[in-house]
Order: C-alpha cells, then sequence, then structure tokens
C-alpha cells in the first residue's frame, strides 16, 4: 500500500516520490539480516516498523526520506537494536 | 641501507596503509548490502573475495607504477632531497591524519571527496558480480589516495635501493600486509560474523585508528630522516 504521501530526497535535488511501504520494508529486512537476524524473525520486525512509520507518516504528509530513515531507526530500535544500528549507519560508513 | 632494515620500512609502511579504512569501509558495506539482498554465502565470498583481490592489485599496481616512475627519474641512487620530500610527505600526512581523517560526526565518514565517497556508496550496492566487486577494490585504493600517498611514496623509495630479487620480495610484502585489516573483515564476514559487531568496533575505536595512522607517519618519517639523511650526512651510510 502507498501513501499519498510526498517523500523530499536527500539534498533536495531528486525529484519527491510516494512513500513506498515495499521499499522501506525491504531495507529493515536487509538491515535485520545483516545482522545475521534469521529471515523468520526479519519479516515480522519489518512488517511492524512499516506499520509504525505509516502511522506517523498519516500526520505528516510531506516528510525527507532522513525523516522516515529517523522515525524507521527509532521503531526499529525497538524490535532489533543491533538491526538499528546498522541500519543508522548505512549513510555514514564511508 | 641493509636488505633487514629496508624490509622493515617496508613493512612498517604496509601496516600504516593497512591502518587507512576506506577499503574496511567498503568491504563491510558490500558484504551488508549482499547479505541483505539474500545472496548465498558463496555468492558473499565470491564478491568480497573479487574485492579483496581489486584492492590488493591496485596497490601492487601504484607500488610498481611508482617504482618503475622513480627508478627512470633517479636510478637506484636517490638524491637526499627527495628522501626530504618524502619525509615531509610523511610528516605532513601524518599531521593531515591527526586532524582530518574521520569527520567529526557519528559513524565512520572520512575526510575524502564527498563525490567519491556518494559514487563508492552507490556502486556498492549495484554490485553483483566478482567483475564489479574486483573493479570496486580497485576503486576503493584509488578513493583513498591522498593518504596512502605517503607511505607508498616512501616504500618505493626503499624498494628501488634493492637487488631486482629483494625487490619482488618487497613489493610482495608491501602488497600483503596492506591487505592485512581487509583480510581480517574478509575472514569474519567468510565465518558470519555479525557485520554490525564489526561496524560498531570500527566507530568505537575510530580516533584510536586515527591516531596511530598519524603517528606512524610521523615515527616512519623520523626513522627514515635518521636513517637516510643524518646517516648519510655523518657518514654512517
Amino acid at each position: 500500500m502507498d501513501l499519498a504521501v510526498d517523500i523530499i530526497k536527500q539534498g533536495g535535488k531528486r525529484q519527491s516520490e510516494r512513500f513506498m511501504r515495499e521499499k522501506l520494508h525491504a531495507s529493515i529486512v536487509a538491515a535485520c539480516l545483516s545482522v545475521r537476524a534469521p529471515e523468520g524473525q526479519a519479516e515480522p520486525i519489518a512488517n511492524a516498523v512499516c506499520e509504525s512509520v505509516i502511522v506517523w507518516l498519516r500526520q505528516h504528509p510531506e516528510v525527507t526520506s532522513n525523516d522516515i530513515r529517523i522515525v524507521a531507526t527509532k521503531q526499529l530500535r525497538i524490535h532489533h537494536p543491533e538491526a538499528a544500528y546498522l541500519y543508522e549507519q548505512h549513510r555514514i560508513t564511508i | 641501507m641493509d636488505t633487514i632494515s629496508s624490509l622493515a620500512i617496508i613493512s612498517l609502511a604496509a601496516l600504516i596503509h593497512a591502518s587507512f579504512q576506506l577499503s574496511v569501509s567498503v568491504l563491510t558495506l558490500l558484504s551488508g548490502h549482499s547479505i541483505g539482498a539474500k545472496h548465498s554465502q558463496s555468492r558473499l565470498f565470491r564478491l568480497t573475495t573479487s574485492f579483496v583481490i581489486g584492492a590488493g592489485t591496485m596497490t601492487l599496481l601504484l607500488l610498481s607504477f611508482f617504482s618503475l616512475l622513480l627508478i627512470n627519474i633517479f636510478g637506484s641512487n636517490i638524491p637526499q632531497i627527495v628522501w626530504a620530500v618524502g619525509c615531509g610527505l610523511l610528516i605532513g600526512v601524518g599531521i593531515a591524519v591527526w586532524i582530518f581523517y574521520y569527520r567529526h560526526e557519528n559513524g565512520t565518514t572520512l575526510w575524502i571527496p564527498r563525490s567519491m565517497a556518494i559514487y563508492l556508496n552507490k556502486r556498492t550496492k549495484l554490485t553483483k558480480s566478482s567483475a564489479e566487486a574486483f573493479g570496486l577494490g580497485l576503486s576503493s585504493i584509488i578513493g583513498e589516495v591522498i593518504f596512502i600517498i605517503a607511505p607508498i611514496f616512501i616504500a618505493t623509495l626503499v624498494i628501488i635501493q634493492l637487488q631486482p630479487m629483494w625487490q619482488l620480495v618487497g613489493i610482495s610484502i608491501y602488497t600483503v600486509i596492506s591487505l592485512l585489516s581487509l583480510l581480517i573483515v574478509w575472514i569474519l564476514v567468510g565465518n558470519r560474523y555479525n557485520l554490525g559487531k564489526i561496524q560498531k568496533w570500527r566507530e568505537s575505536n575510530k580516533y584510536f585508528l586515527q591516531f596511530v595512522a598519524g603517528s606512524g607517519l610521523i615515527v616512519l618519517a623520523f626513522f627514515v630522516y635518521v636513517s637516510e639523511i643524518i646517516g648519510s650526512s655523518v657518514g654512517f651510510k
């Protein structure tokens, strides 16, 4: 399900895009798998994080991709702190 | 300078090279993307192995290129002014590493051009085949050339003074030792070690690694200065 929320991309240089749940879900699953969490654990965690982010987005019609990352990290930290750490680190590794 | 001292300098220069972190960051990211994309362990192994071979190849090429260049210009008798320039370069880069190497923010972001960092980040995500991983390994060494130029320059000056057979040994030693940090991460990833723990360790110890790399360059500069400039001035050579 895609929400009618515009995501302003990092730096504002690229065109804004609609929020895509699958994209967020895939990135959360990837973070969980990267810390060697089993796939059976990664999927429900990603679902729970996506739902929380969608609830938050309903109150914010225009957000940046970084805002989503911050909210998703906060939610992921509740379920899997190590995966949240790696998810947060993704853009600040190099 | 005798062969043992020369190999010791080459080894120290290579250890300093190994303490630089761009390739390790890229390898960590590459492994993360590969595991996250549910690739098999054998594919992950192929990608990371190709990356390490790529990094080693570029190190070997840089070292060989500088050796060829300097041997054509100076032969095997290096003028003292060139040693002095090498020492100056080591001290300059050493101080720069102390001050600038890591950006003062969370994570392990390095003081390299942002366009290069963004390029490497994007390429890491898009890397699917061994050939691309090999290319990424080559690029990651180019990305940190601003820092590794100093140890490579000094190692080159030492290598071209050796006998031809020992030159090959020197180049091999430098390449293998400079890959040590990458090899450690490669082994850990191959043994299904948690990437989060690797990144956490790197972030927790980043200022220590920065201090060690900068100090190593300065120690190497003093050693080379005493051995090659003061030593020859007072007739020890």
